[in-house]
């Protein structure tokens, strides 16, 4: 085992709570996912999915409970978790790519100005990304004048650019079309085949089956079940989650 | 079923597009839409049209047809066509005093050349292929007011002054060379000398890039120690030339100030957010005419005796602090209207909050608020003619001054009528060009 712990889990929460004025979003999560696992969350809307999600890279801040990435605890001082939280990397519903730079500015801007890496350096590994999720073509547009499901993928492979080993994804198909979604989950399953830790919130039950390790189900700020997705679905043992499921199938 | 019994598949054919009704196009269809879709906007339109009409003739009549073109006085001028014509031969005599105000017309040349100075350095932002802009610009705003505030006051120059107005000149000089070098070859100044001189690694021509910026210093401060200018102190300053003054250094201090204002609102430390909210709040709700007042008036009782802080100085500052106020409430709207998922997506990514805040927040949120902005600054430059009160000469207490002048004692009107050409000639520019960088800025940002 070295130092930091990397054969733990990379991610790990233990009764982790997280209120918004008095009002409690998580109540004391427990969750391990291991390096290379692929875990999909899901549950009804406004069961703290998203809290959870952005409590790992410290979006938001947890009030109790401790959460480690790999093995290295976060302290919720910003500067001091920073290096810490270099390893991970998320993709959103919206995508918040940056409207007043290019695809291909989006994806070295980061590079350049937090890893200092020289433009030609950092514009060779974005357009290496930008290949991976299929779109180099489109490294000189806008975002605003691509599709959704373009730009989820430029979002992907931004994210990506920073070299993460932990993808956080939160609903990254919710706001597409359907014939978008397609073209998002294909690249989000290609990168699930290279290994890399994966915790997305999806209500894409398809996925879920062919490409996660582990399911989640939350509910009202907590994890209720979590099983391999062939128990998972057929299988549930609480009432909550086969309800969940009957709407959603 | 087999292949045989099923019928083939229909093929869709999409239609071709038709051409609109002619009658939805071109002039006449617009006329017909817009002007005469109904009696009542018909007539609307006959009665705009008349009233438009009426006035415009009548301003032309009396600022053309019947003027007035040259005349030693007023009287002659009311002896020729009364008040039916415009008096011009005043405004003509008077233009000097209108555009530097009490500057002595010998030393006028100091202005004019601070102008084009002015228009020389911001040239090159405009020029293709030159990639420093930044900072150019920055150059610009930070370092042409030392070359500009000697030539346009003049004096004694002690050694730091000396040092500055050198560092100005050196500034104005690199900027251009700078500007050519990335035209004709692509690369810097700084570059371009250690190409020139073959430098072999990064190292040398990092320290040859240094020693031609040092170089270029040194050659500026030869031009300048022997400069030596008469000195012009502020209470002659006047004119367009003070309101350009008085405006341009409002403008440029307000941007930047209000920003951090209104990112000072926003912070999460009580104490700077406490002065911000202060400082705003307390600036906005005074009358730019009483800051000027409180100024004038009461500042000298606060400083230490023997401090002298002269007028114009003061007036400056009043409207720098009032202008900056009102700048960073705009600001703060603009923030506002940034989405959260920016913040959020550029935090996820790592960048501090100068970065997120300089490169991914203020750039969107500046560009929505151009025209905002942009109004500000018209409404900023108008304003300053409120200076008039506290006794310095701006353009319109010059232009008022007209028709105190024995020769054409009386003449209001016209001196008026031509500021408020001046006036308009500026603030129509300003929106244009606002308008203009909306759109240019705008280009494959929308939807
Ligand atoms: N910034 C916030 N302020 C107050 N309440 C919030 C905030 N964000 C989320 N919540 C509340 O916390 C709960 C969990 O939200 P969220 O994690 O977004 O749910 P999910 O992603 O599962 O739909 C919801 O009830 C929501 O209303
Ligand atoms: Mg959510």
């Amino acid at each position: 085992m070295n130092p930091a712990g990397r054969s733990g889990p990379a991610i790990e929460l233990v009764g982790v709570s997280k209120w918004y004025g008095t009002f409690q979003a998580l109540k004391g999560i427990d969750l391990a996912v291991a390096e290379g696992e692929r875990v999909v969350v899901c549950g009804p809307s406004g069961s703290g999915k998203s809290t959870m999600i952005r409590c790992i890279n410290q979006l938001e801040r947890h009030q109790k409970g401790d959460i480690r990435i790999h093995g290295q605890a976060l302290c919720g001082e910003p500067k001091r978790d920073a290096p810490i939280l270099r390893e991970t990397g998320m993709v959103f519903q919206s995508f918040n790519l940056f409207p007043h730079m290019t695809v291909l500015e989006n994806c070295t801007f980061a590079l350049t100005w937090v890893r200092q890496m020289p433009q030609v350096e950092a514009e060779r590994i974005a357009m290496a990304h930008l290949e991976r999720v299929r779109i180099p073509e489109q490294a000189a547009k806008y975002p605003l004048q691509l599709s959704g499901g373009q730009q989820q993928r430029v979002a992907i492979a931004r994210a990506l650019c920073m070299a993460p080993r932990i993808m956080l994804f939160d609903e990254p198909t919710s706001a597409l079309d359907p014939e978008m979604i397609k073209e998002v989950l294909e690249t989000m399953v290609e990168l699930a085949s290279t290994g890399m830790t994966m915790v997305v919130v999806t209500h894409e039950m398809g996925f879920a089956r062919t490409v996660a390790d582990r399911v989640v189900f939350m509910d009202q700020g907590e994890i209720v079940e979590q099983a391999a997705p062939a128990d998972f679905f057929s299988a549930p043992r609480y009432d909550r989650t086969r309800m969940f499921l009957s709407q959603i199938l | 079923m087999s292949d045989a019994t099923r019928p083939e598949p229909l093929v869709f054919a999409p239609k071709p597009a038709d051409p609109p009704p002619p009658s939805s196009i071109g002039a006449v269809g617009w006329m017909r839409a817009n002007l005469f879709s109904s009696v009542p906007n018909a007539l609307l339109t006959f009665l705009g049209a008349w009233i438009l009409y009426v006035t415009v003739a009548a301003v032309l009549d009396w600022a053309l047809v019947k003027a007035v073109w040259e005349a030693e006085n007023r009287r002659q001028c009311l002896d020729m066509v009364g008040r039916a014509g415009a008096c011009w031969p005043g405004v003509a005599a008077w233009i000097p005093n209108l555009i530097y105000g009490l500057y002595p017309k010998d030393q006028a040349w100091r202005i004019d050349l601070g102008a084009v100075l002015l228009v020389a350095w911001a040239l090159p932002l405009w020029l293709p292929r030159v990639r420093s802009k930044v900072a150019i610009g920055l150059c610009l705003v930070l370092l042409f007011p030392l070359l500009a505030s000697y030539l346009f006051m003049g004096g004694a120059k002690g050694v730091v002054w000396t040092a500055a107005i050198a560092l100005g000149l050196a500034a104005f000089l690199w900027c251009w060379l700078t500007a050519l070098a990335e035209m004709r070859r692509g690369i810097s100044f700084g570059a371009l000398m250690a190409r020139l001189l073959g430098a072999r690694d990064d190292a040398r021509a990092a320290r040859i890039g240094q020693a031609s910026l040092l170089a270029l210093y040194l050659v500026a401060l030869a031009l300048v120690l022997p400069l030596e200018l008469v000195e012009v102190p502020t209470r002659l300053w006047g004119g367009l030339f003070l309101t350009l003054v008085i405006s341009g250094i409002g403008i440029t201090f307000s941007l930047p100030a209000g920003v951090l204002l209104a990112l000072g609102r926003r912070s999460e430390m009580p104490l700077i957010r406490v002065f911000c909210v202060t400082f705003i709040e307390l600036f906005r709700s005074v009358p730019l005419i009483t800051i000027l007042f409180m100024f004038n008036t009461m500042l000298p009782l606060f400083l230490p005796a023997g401090v002298e802080v002269n007028r114009l100085l003061r007036a400056i500052v009043a409207v720098c602090l009032f202008a900056s106020a009102y700048m960073a409430e705009i600001v703060r709207g603009g923030l506002q209207a940034i989405p959260k998922g920016q913040y959020e997506a550029a935090a996820a990514m790592g960048l501090g909050f100068w970065q997120s805040t300089g490169f991914i927040i203020l750039p969107q949120a500046l560009r929505i608020m151009i025209p905002s902005i942009v109004g500000n600054f018209i409404g900023l430059f108008k304003d300053t003619t409120l200076v008039s009160i506290i006794g310095l000469f701006d353009l319109l207490s010059m232009s008022r001054a007209v028709g105190e002048d024995t020769r054409w004692l009386g003449l209001f009107i016209e001196p008026f009528f031509f500021i408020t050409m001046i006036y308009f000639v500026f603030c129509f520019l300003m929106s244009q060009y606002s308008i203009n960088l909306e759109r240019r800025l705008g280009a494959g940002q929308r939807r």
